[in-house]
């Protein structure tokens, strides 16, 4: 591949603090390299009038596994009405809410994606996931172990076998199931739901194990903190959708005593329970204790209007949820001693006052959480809408005329229980290059990602500076992965396969003599079976493992 | 060459996934050692022959001369059924990508039990379980209509035995409309088995009387059994319906429906799942690699670049009345094509002996045996890691399927 040169364009880098410069970006052997040292032949690039941005990194985006594939199976009429148009780079796939392996690669691209991470690999189902994510085009991908629900961990803190016990496990599972971070999904509560518990408070115990997710999520955080992982904890927390657990997320910040969190679409879990319907924002208070702790950060989980499909491990939540299913059909399932999944279809209305008031709390929380290196740009895809409205998104952030028109359309009661009309913030394009790129790249321990310094891999994206933000950021007029052009006005124009990333910090071996016994006994086949090989990851080509700060 | 003993090798055949199968491998002989269950050992065994020669029409051909045939044929048909599907999930991706070029219908020939489970869960859907959930917490299993361990053999030695981790007491076991198996009966020592016998026809009805039952209505004609074994489903802690949706009856889309009733009534007040199999040579993981590739699950039809699913006009037994060519996989066992007007190109086991000679035919390997793959397990959401243990010179079906496409003009 030869060298490419993009010139003339503005250069958006937060990480390397470069906010609009016109400096010449040059990728050679896929890397980034230093454009004035650069004297090789090239490609040229032209990008007069256009801003430079790294490739944007989505941490949190449900693309692949077992409950992607059941959303497919739920909703047919969506896949018949979304097919994937013939050409060169059709996969023959379709879907929006529910998008196919190749189409997931080839929207996320034309956006300007070129890594996204799937945030609930339930360990089980972690060889159907890598599996998919091998079909997946363009993106450099992931996957978050989900733990705090199985079996075998919740037995080890019950039964004290220690932290330094929890910790050679949490890195015997990161490296079995290949995985890039660690996730709670309603701590402890996945499980309790399996014992025919239906609610789990932060400090209610676990009906077999009596163990309080507050026990279970500080482990936890302990685990991957003395395992030096670069991600913290991911968490869903306890109580998602319920109107006043706002009361929850503020117990868990504080439960975190300083070490790192990551919250995640804390969109669902910013409700209080004031005024007449017993449903208000919790964003204020939500915002203000992130803004006041730094070690915790957050992703919205924006939600949009129109159809779309809930898809989570939590089923306690979604069999909660299942009559408010539209269709009329839902899915739940108890995984392995492992975790669950629920698949909800549902439609966001923007006249029902729940979900258009959802809407603006999760404006209210981008718009109020000061920090943008702890607030990421998600819609919990698909659960809040599918990630192709992101750049909506993105002009309804920047652009305060627009948002306050959109705002003006919801019912008269939303608007008198939410201050998105008050709020003057308007992102800047740095930024929205922040927390699509830079921030994400910091969050995931990436030094070579989510900017354009030497050194960094050529994934690289050129968008016309459009006023209209939302058309911006829908295509860009370039995309490059590891120095290929792949995205040529919009369109994309060739094929490239990203990695998968992750993790493998040190264990005490003697972890495997319990582990083998415990898939010999309780699970009834061999600890050997369940474990991933590294030539299982993209047929042996593509796996990257990253190293922590800590062994175990 | 020396004789080598594999420990441990996965089973890939009928879904359980046991991966406690010892194989001895001489040459190109393979035997399975014993407490390997008869249908697997049966299945993993071969003689030792050299693998049969690819063939046109009967006679003997290079294997370039037989994929180059085989490319030909794909392009002067007019209307193809990729049909069999037996392979592991890079078989099955290679089938899809030729078939989004060539156009035509895929399906898998083991696929009707598995839409009798669709009609309920895709339309409805369900509350299920998988293997381990049931062996740790069922405290009342249910098999509905015929004994599943015909097909899945050691099904209840992996998901019941004896004792369960948060099992009290023995578990009880209810064959309702069907009955063990003399071999079901010796893997369900030491546990509470029970039968309840239903009339010719009448397991709809019975699932109807519990469903109604479960609900808190007075169903007419509910004998007492059933009327005990909702009382006992609504007491027990974990309860499971199970069925293999293959041996259910022409009526099994109701009886399925009927049984994800109950179960969705228990987990109002109880926990319950129900544990539907089906998964024979891999259609699981075929259902699982046409979802996150195409978006259906399994009879999809290409046609100009753009997919389609039709349960009806692209299941195998309507497809291949329309076509001209019939293109079949079946690398896990010598299964015959379906008898059909069409040519036929055969990506098939080399033992098989065919009754009808396929217009081409080119021996593949196993997956599992010959190369290494992916299959899933009959519960849907495990992956089963398959290893090779010989090599015999056969190719895989994608590395088959990749070279014909490579071949077409």
């Amino acid at each position: 591949m030869s060298a490419v040169r993009i010139i003339n364009g503005r250069v958006l880098d937060p990480a390397n603090g470069e906010s609009g410069t016109v400096r010449d970006v040059v990728i050679d052997g896929g890397r980034i390299v230093d454009a004035k040292g650069f004297t090789g032949a090239t490609e040229t690039i032209d990008a007069r009038g256009g801003v430079v941005m790294a490739g944007a990194i989505d941490i949190h985006s449900h693309i692949a596994g077992g409950k992607s594939n059941i959303t497919r199976l739920l909703m047919v009429e969506e896949q018949r009405a979304n097919r994937e148009p013939a050409g060169d780079f059709c996969g023959c796939g379709g879907g929006l809410s529910t998008m196919t392996a190749h189409a997931t690669g080839c929207r996320y691209a034309e956006m300007g994606y070129t890594a996204v991470f799937e945030p609930a690999m339930v360990a089980a189902n972690a060889r159907h996931m890598h599996a998919e994510m091998k079909d997946i085009p363009f993106l450099d991908t992931g996957g978050y172990v989900v733990l705090g629900n199985d079996d075998f961990l919740l037995d080890l803190i019950s039964s004290g076998a220690g932290q330094q016990a929890v910790n050679d496990y949490v890195a015997w599972q990161l490296a079995a199931t290949k995985a890039m971070a660690v996730k709670i999904v309603n701590p402890g509560g996945i499980n309790a739901f399996k014992f025919n518990q239906r609610r789990l408070d932060l400090d209610e115990a676990n009906p077999h194990y009596e163990i309080t997710p507050r026990t279970i999520l500080t482990t936890l955080i302990k685990a991957v903190t003395e395992l030096g992982l670069a991600h913290p904890i991911h968490l869903h927390g306890c109580n998602l959708g319920v109107p006043g657990n706002e009361d929850t997320t503020l117990a868990t910040i504080a439960a975190t005593e300083g070490l790192p969190l990551h919250m995640t679409h804390v969109q669902f879990h910013s409700y209080g329970t004031e005024g007449d319907k017993k449903f208000s924002s919790g964003a204020a208070k939500i915002a203000e204790a992130v803004n006041a702790n730094p070690n915790i950060s957050i992703d919205v989980g924006q939600v949009m209007f129109g159809q779309t499909v809930t898809a989570s491990a939590d089923l306690m939540s979604q069999h909660r949820n299942r009559g408010i299913a539209s269709p009329k059909r839902w899915i739940g399932m108890d995984m392995e001693m492992d975790a669950a999944c629920g698949i909800v279809p549902f439609v966001y209305k923007e006249k029902s006052f729940v979900n258009a008031l959802q809407w603006a709390i999760g404006l209210e929380l981008f718009l109020l959480v000061e920090d943008p290196w702890r607030i990421f740009l998600t819609t919990d895809h698909p659960n809040g809408a599918p990630f192709t409205t992101y750049p909506h998104l993105i002009r309804l952030l920047m652009d305060k005329d627009f948002r306050d028109e959109h705002f003006a359309r919801l019912p008269k009661a939303v608007r008198k229980h939410s201050i998105v009309g008050e709020l003057k913030r308007e992102y800047t394009l740095e930024e929205i290059a922040i927390v699509t790129r830079a921030a994400p790249a910091k969050i995931l321990g990436f030094k070579d990602r989510g900017h354009l310094g030497a050194g960094a891999v050529g994934d690289v994206v050129i968008y016309r500076d459009d006023p209209d933000r939302e058309a911006m950021f829908t295509k860009a007029d370039y995309v490059l992965k590891n120095g290929q052009v792949i995205v040529k006005d919009g369109e994309i124009v060739s094929i490239a396969y990203g990695q998968t990333h992750q993790v493998a910090p040190d264990f005490d071996s003697g972890i495997e003599t319990k582990l083998d016994r415990w898939f010999d006994e309780a699970m009834g086949f061999k600890a050997k079976t369940f474990k991933i090989a590294d030539d299982e990851i993209r047929d042996g080509q593509g796996a990257v493992t990253h190293a922590t700060t800590r062994s175990a | 060459m020396a004789e080598t003993t594999s420990h441990d090798v996965v089973c890939p055949f009928c879904g359980i996934g046991c991966d406690d199968v010892t194989l001895t491998v001489d040459g190109a002989a393979v035997t399975a050692a014993e407490g390997t269950c008869g249908r697997a050992a049966e299945l993993f065994a071969r003689s030792g022959a050299p693998a049969p020669s690819a063939r046109i029409a009967g006679r003997d051909v290079s294997f370039e001369e037989a994929v180059a045939e085989a490319a030909k044929r794909l392009g002067a048909s007019k209307t193809i059924a990729y049909a069999g599907l037996g392979t592991d999930v890079d078989g099955v991706r290679a089938v899809l990508k030729l078939a989004a070029k060539t156009g035509g219908s895929v399906d898998h020939y083991a696929s009707e039990g598995m839409f009798r489970n669709l009609a309920s869960s895709q339309r409805k859907g369900w509350v299920a379980t998988t293997f381990a959930e049931v062996r740790n917490r069922c405290d009342l299993f249910v098999v509905v209509g015929p004994d599943p361990s015909k097909a899945y053999h050691r099904v209840y030695e992996r998901v019941l035995p004896a004792t369960g981790r948060f099992v009290e007491g023995p578990r009880r076991v209810v064959f309702l409309g069907g009955a063990p198996t003399e071999d079901a009966k010796s893997q369900l020592e030491g546990l509470n088995v029970e039968i309840i016998a239903t009339p010719e026809g009448g397991l709809v009805d019975a699932l109807s009387q519990l469903s109604a039952l479960v609900a808190g209505s007075n169903p007419p004609g509910a004998s007492s059994e059933i009327k005990a074994l909702a009382e006992a489903l609504k007491a027990a802690r974990y309860g499971v319906l199970a069925w293999s949706a293959a041996s259910l009856d022409d009526d099994g889309d109701l009886v399925i429906e009927r049984a994800v009733s109950v179960v969705d009534t228990l987990n109002v007040t109880t926990r319950a799942a129900c544990l539907p199999l089906s998964g024979k040579d891999n259609l699981t993981g075929a259902y699982h690699a046409t979802l996150w590739n195409i978006g259906f699950p399994l009879r999809v039809g290409f046609r100009d670049g753009v997919s389609d699913h039709d349960q009806t006009a692209y299941a195998t037994a309507n497809a291949v009345k329309q076509a001209d060519l019939v293109v079949w996989t079946s690398a896990f066992r010598p299964e015959l094509p379906p008898a059909s007007s069409a040519a036929v190109i055969a990506l098939s086991h080399p033992d098989t002996v065919f009754n009808i000679e396929p217009d081409v035919f080119i021996p593949v390997g196993q997956p599992g045996l010959d190369h290494q793959g992916l299959a899933f397990r009959a519960d849907s959401v495990v992956g089963l890691p398959l290893r090779r243990h010989r090599d015999a010179g056969l190719k895989s079906v994608a590395d088959v399927v990749t070279l014909i496409s490579e071949a077409r003009a």
